[in-house]
Formats: structure tokens, C-alpha cells, sequence
């Protein structure tokens, strides 16, 4: 947890910079929070001085907002005693007012010269954070480096938003080099692409420092200003239009999210290139703010997996903790078979989302576009999990398995005894009776699992009428991130 | 270059590509077959096509090569 002297280097080290004059230097804390905020808004709650953070309030589209911003002007923004009691002085000011709080992160670390006492200050940031989980949204934007305890600080929040000269790790290339021997630079190390494709560690991989701050912006209106939900404005389109015409045919889900959500309205998505099978979006629907969950099967088929099952308990976890609906857009042919998802907890992660789900209070709406099978149904936001709604589309399949893996397994002495030339044959033959025998989709409306089968042309309304009409209730917890 | 990699075990049913053509991103390298379903792999660079690793019938592992584009 020590200041790294080379994460400061990440970026550009200050030593090596001509020097600028601080109200110009574009480090400067007050310049960056001034940046963030709606301008004119900008109001300062902790003094400009030495602490290395600063601390203000202000609007973003008018809505109420704290933040704070390390100072990498003085010693490459490492915390120490007195600028973790400004990040602090930030938290107990959004708690009290029950607004958003933003970090603009760059910083090195613990202040090295305050030894152990610099370590108690940041872990005090780290219990207010946790204290603040689920209460008020906590965004984090890493603007540079934010090494070893400000590496952890983004972490404990809610969403973190990586810009491209953010470097996120515990310890830095130099400390990995004299300890593990390993030559590594610090993008590679803790950069957008490792943090944004295989830790799952940044939620937003932003374009420019400017990019970033309005991806922060953005999230704090769509979860502080959440808005009310006007079913009227809701008008219906054919949401099949976005599917292909076969269905064995694999599809990037991205069209079928932006068609439900509000067109043109603002929307984040979460984790794009962290386990892709599952897609997290937050967007608007009939004007209120909502959180989509979609399976992708055109990545791994859309199958469900250990980190996509993760991902996506976290997002429930979330939405759930802030009050914000979800809309789970399902076609899942289930959990992806193997040795490497075993080994990799595939059991304990896919947990994570049947407790993420069957703890949710907000309302949650459930819709299956072609397909839910075996245990990756019960995991979507079934009846079972407390589904508020479940809706159907009129060809959706849902079964344990699909009807030919079915009587294989059913007729398996059967059909071995059967020609190559007629199985093709028998085995559909065989399919259309399981299909009759176990009900398909009407057998699942019968027993209540799904309540309602829907056309895709009116789908779009019946999930917002369904939102709407659920009680409005959020859950009573902490976003641990899982 | 860049290296166009399958997700999965799965399958290859068909293959898009031959050396020497130009690919833009999302275009379709190759279809696979996994899960009993088809599932395209499409490009996420730019690039030439330099070398096609599989062919038609093979099964491949996950993170298997299919296509180099530079």
C-alpha cells in the first residue's frame, strides 16, 4: 500500500514537466472538480492547501453532487493524514445530503513520510466507503495512476470509470520487478485493456479525461435523478425486427437493449468487454431509469458462466441497492459445460446471482425472447427468484434442455438401435412428443412461471406497465463488490 | 496484427475468409457451432487477412486461433 514513486510515472512525472503555473496545471484538483461539475456550480468544502485532495459540491444536469479530487500536483497525489480527512469530510457531507459522491482519482498511494498513520487514514476512507454502500451511489473516475490504496478506494465504490491514462494496481511495475523478477510496464500492469477485459476490475473505459468525466456525469444523473416512470410516452415497436430469422442463429444483443430502453435517451453500459456473454446496461424506460440484464449469444452463445454470473449479480446487487428496476431479456441455453468453469467456481459465482436475484426488491421484469433452459433459467429472474413479471414471446422455448438433447438422453438405447439414414427422423419424431408430453411454453403459463405470453410489437409497453405497477420498493443493503 | 480467437469449444460449420481479404470490424471471420447453436465470430480489428488456421469440420478449443490479420 506504499506510494509507489513509478505510478507516478504512469502518467507524466512532474519532475520531468516544465513547470506550470498551478492554476493552470490541468492536475490541479479545483480545475478537474470544476470541470466535472455543471458550470458555475462548483462550491468548495475543504480548504485548497497541502492535504492532497480536495474536496466540493455542486450540479450535474442540476442535480445535486459531492466529489473529490486527489491532488497529483503535490507528491504525485499520494494520501496522507490530512487528505484522506478531506475524502472523509466529502462522504459525510453526501451522506447527509443524500446525494451522489464522485472521486476524480490520481494518486499514488499512502504518503510514505507519514509511515503507518497514513495507512490508518486511507482505511478510514475505506470504512466510510463501505458504511456509504447501497446508501448514496459512489462513482469513481481514475483519471491517472491510483496505486496501492487508491487503487482500493475505486474499488469499494460502485462503478468505476478507467480514462486512458489510468493505471490501476496494488503495486507497481518497479515493486513487481524486484519482488517477482516479472518486466512489466504499468498499461499492461493496470491499463483500460487488462482492467477492462480481464479483471473486471473498470466498469467504463472512457475515451479522454473530458470522456470520462461526462460517463461519470451521465451515471450520476441516471442514479441520482432517476426520475418516474410515464407508461404513456412508452410506445411499442417490433422488437423481433432485431432478431434473426433462424433460431439457432447466435446475435449481438446490443440492438434488442437500445430498442427496449427509451430511444435517444442517455445510457451506460457497464462491463462491455468483461465477461461479454452477459450484457449490464443502465438506461431510461418511459423516461425512469432503469437496469437491463440481457444474455449475448453471440458471445459463448450466451451462455452463462462464472464471471458473466458475477457481473451480473453485482448489477442486481446494484440496482437494487439504489432503488433502480431491472428488465431481464433472456434467450440462455444455459451454464457453459467444462473442466475450466468448474475449476474456476463456476458453482459458488453462479451463487452470487440466484442470491443477488431472490433478494431483490425492486420491481424486476422477465421476458424470454427464445429460450431459457436448465439451471440458467431458474438463474434469469424466474417466478421462482420472486420475478415481478414474467413474459413470454410466442415461439420462446422453456424446458430443462432443449427437446432433441432431451430424448437423446430419454431414448438413448432407442435410438442407438436406429439407422444413421432414419435418426434424423425418429429423433424428431421423438422431440415433437416430449415437446407435447412436457408442455413447452403452455404447460409453463399453466403452472404460473410465466405469467403472460407477449408479441414482440407489445413488448415494450407491457414491461413498463409492469414496472409501474409494482410497488416501489428498494433493498436494504450494502453493494459489496463481488 | 491481430488475432481472430474462438470463445468457445465449438465446431467450425463455415469460414468467411480467405488470405488476402480485407475484413472491417464486425464482419463475420468464421460461423461456429456450440451449444446447438450457430454463433458467427466476427472481427474486432480492422485488418488483412494474412492467415486462415482452421478449416471446415475442425473443433476447436477455447482461445483456439482461427484467423491472422494484420
Amino acid at each position: 500500500m506504499a506510494h509507489q514513486p513509478n505510478a507516478a510515472s504512469a502518467t507524466v512525472s512532474a519532475a520531468t514537466k516544465p513547470k506550470v503555473d498551478r492554476e493552470h496545471d490541468p492536475r490541479n484538483p479545483r480545475l478537474r472538480l470544476a470541470a466535472f461539475f455543471d458550470e458555475g456550480t462548483l462550491e468548495l468544502i475543504t480548504p485548497e492547501d497541502r492535504s492532497g485532495m480536495l474536496a466540493a459540491v455542486g450540479t450535474v444536469d442540476g442535480t445535486a453532487v459531492t466529489a473529490f479530487a486527489s491532488d497529483a500536483t503535490i507528491m504525485g497525489g499520494a494520501m496522507g493524514i490530512e487528505g484522506c480527512k478531506v475524502v472523509v469530510q466529502a462522504y459525510e457531507r453526501a451522506l447527509a445530503d443524500g446525494t451522489p459522491i464522485v472521486g476524480l482519482w490520481h494518486s499514488g498511494g499512502a504518503r510514505l513520510p507519514e509511515g503507518v498513520a497514513s495507512l490508518h487514514a486511507v482505511g478510514e476512507i475505506f470504512a466510510i466507503m463501505t458504511r456509504a454502500s447501497g446508501k448514496v451511489p459512489q462513482i469513481s473516475v481514475v483519471i491517472g495512476a491510483a496505486a496501492g490504496g487508491a487503487a482500493y478506494g475505486p474499488a469499494l465504490t460502485d462503478i468505476v470509470i478507467l480514462a486512458p491514462e489510468g493505471r490501476i494496481f496494488v503495486t507497481g511495475p518497479d515493486v513487481v520487478r524486484s519482488v517477482t523478477g516479472e518486466a512489466v510496464d504499468a498499461l499492461r500492469l493496470g491499463g483500460p485493456e487488462p482492467h477492462g477485459r480481464r479483471s473486471g476490475v473498470v466498469h467504463v473505459l472512457a475515451d479522454s479525461e473530458r470522456d470520462a468525466m461526462d460517463r461519470g456525469r451521465t451515471l450520476c444523473s441516471l442514479l441520482g435523478a432517476q426520475g418516474t416512470m410515464d407508461v404513456a410516452s412508452v410506445a411499442d415497436t417490433d422488437l423481433s425486427q432485431q432478431f434473426p430469422e433462424s433460431a439457432k442463429r447466435a446475435y449481438d444483443v446490443h440492438p434488442v437493449v437500445a430498442a427496449v430502453l427509451d430511444e435517444g435517451a442517455e445510457s451506460v453500459e457497464l462491463h462491455p468487454k468483461w465477461a461479454p456473454n452477459i450484457v449490464t446496461t443502465l438506461g431510461r424506460l418511459g423516461g425512469r431509469t432503469v437496469g437491463v440484464i440481457a444474455n449475448n449469444p453471440l458471445r459463448l452463445g450466451g451462455c452463462l458462466d462464472s464471471p458473466s454470473a458475477e457481473k451480473a449479480a453485482r448489477f442486481v446487487r446494484m440496482c437494487d441497492a439504489f432503488g433502480v428496476p431491472l428488465v431481464v431479456l433472456v434467450d440462455v441455453p444455459g451454464y457453459l459445460p467444462g473442466v475450466g468453469q468448474e475449476w474456476d467456481g463456476v458453482v459458488r459465482r453462479g451463487a452470487k446471482l440466484l442470491h443477488a436475484f431472490a433478494e431483490a426488491v425492486v420491481p424486476r421484469v422477465t421476458l424470454v425472447t427464445r429460450k431459457t433452459y436448465g439451471g440458467a433459467y431458474i438463474a434469469m429472474n424466474s417466478r421462482s427468484l420472486g420475478a415481478t413479471r414474467v413474459f413470454a414471446w410466442p415461439d420462446a422455448h422453456v424446458a430443462v434442455m432443449g427437446s432433441v438433447a432431451a430424448i437423446r438422453i430419454l431414448h438413448r438405447r432407442r435410438l442407438a438401435e436406429v439407422d444413421d439414414a432414419e435418426r434424423a427422423t425418429v429423433e424428431d419424431q421423438l422431440a415433437a412428443e416430449h415437446d407435447r408430453l412436457s408442455g413447452g411454453l403452455p404447460r409453463a403459463v399453466e403452472i404460473g412461471v410465466v405469467d403472460e405470453i407477449v408479441e414482440p410489437s407489445a413488448t415494450r409497453s407491457a414491461i413498463a406497465k409492469a414496472i409501474a405497477e409494482a410497488p416501489q420498493r428498494r433493498g436494504q443493503h450494502g453493494n459489496i463488490p463481488l | 496484427m491481430s488475432h481472430v480467437v474462438s470463445d468457445l469449444v465449438a465446431n467450425v460449420m463455415s469460414i468467411a475468409v480467405s488470405v488476402g481479404d480485407r475484413v472491417e470490424v464486425g464482419d463475420e471471420v468464421a460461423l461456429l457451432e456450440s451449444m446447438k447453436m450457430e454463433i458467427p465470430v466476427l472481427a474486432e480489428e480492422p485488418g488483412t487477412v494474412t492467415e486462415v488456421k482452421v478449416e471446415v469440420g475442425d473443433v476447436v478449443q477455447e482461445g483456439d486461433i482461427l484467423a491472422i490479420l494484420a
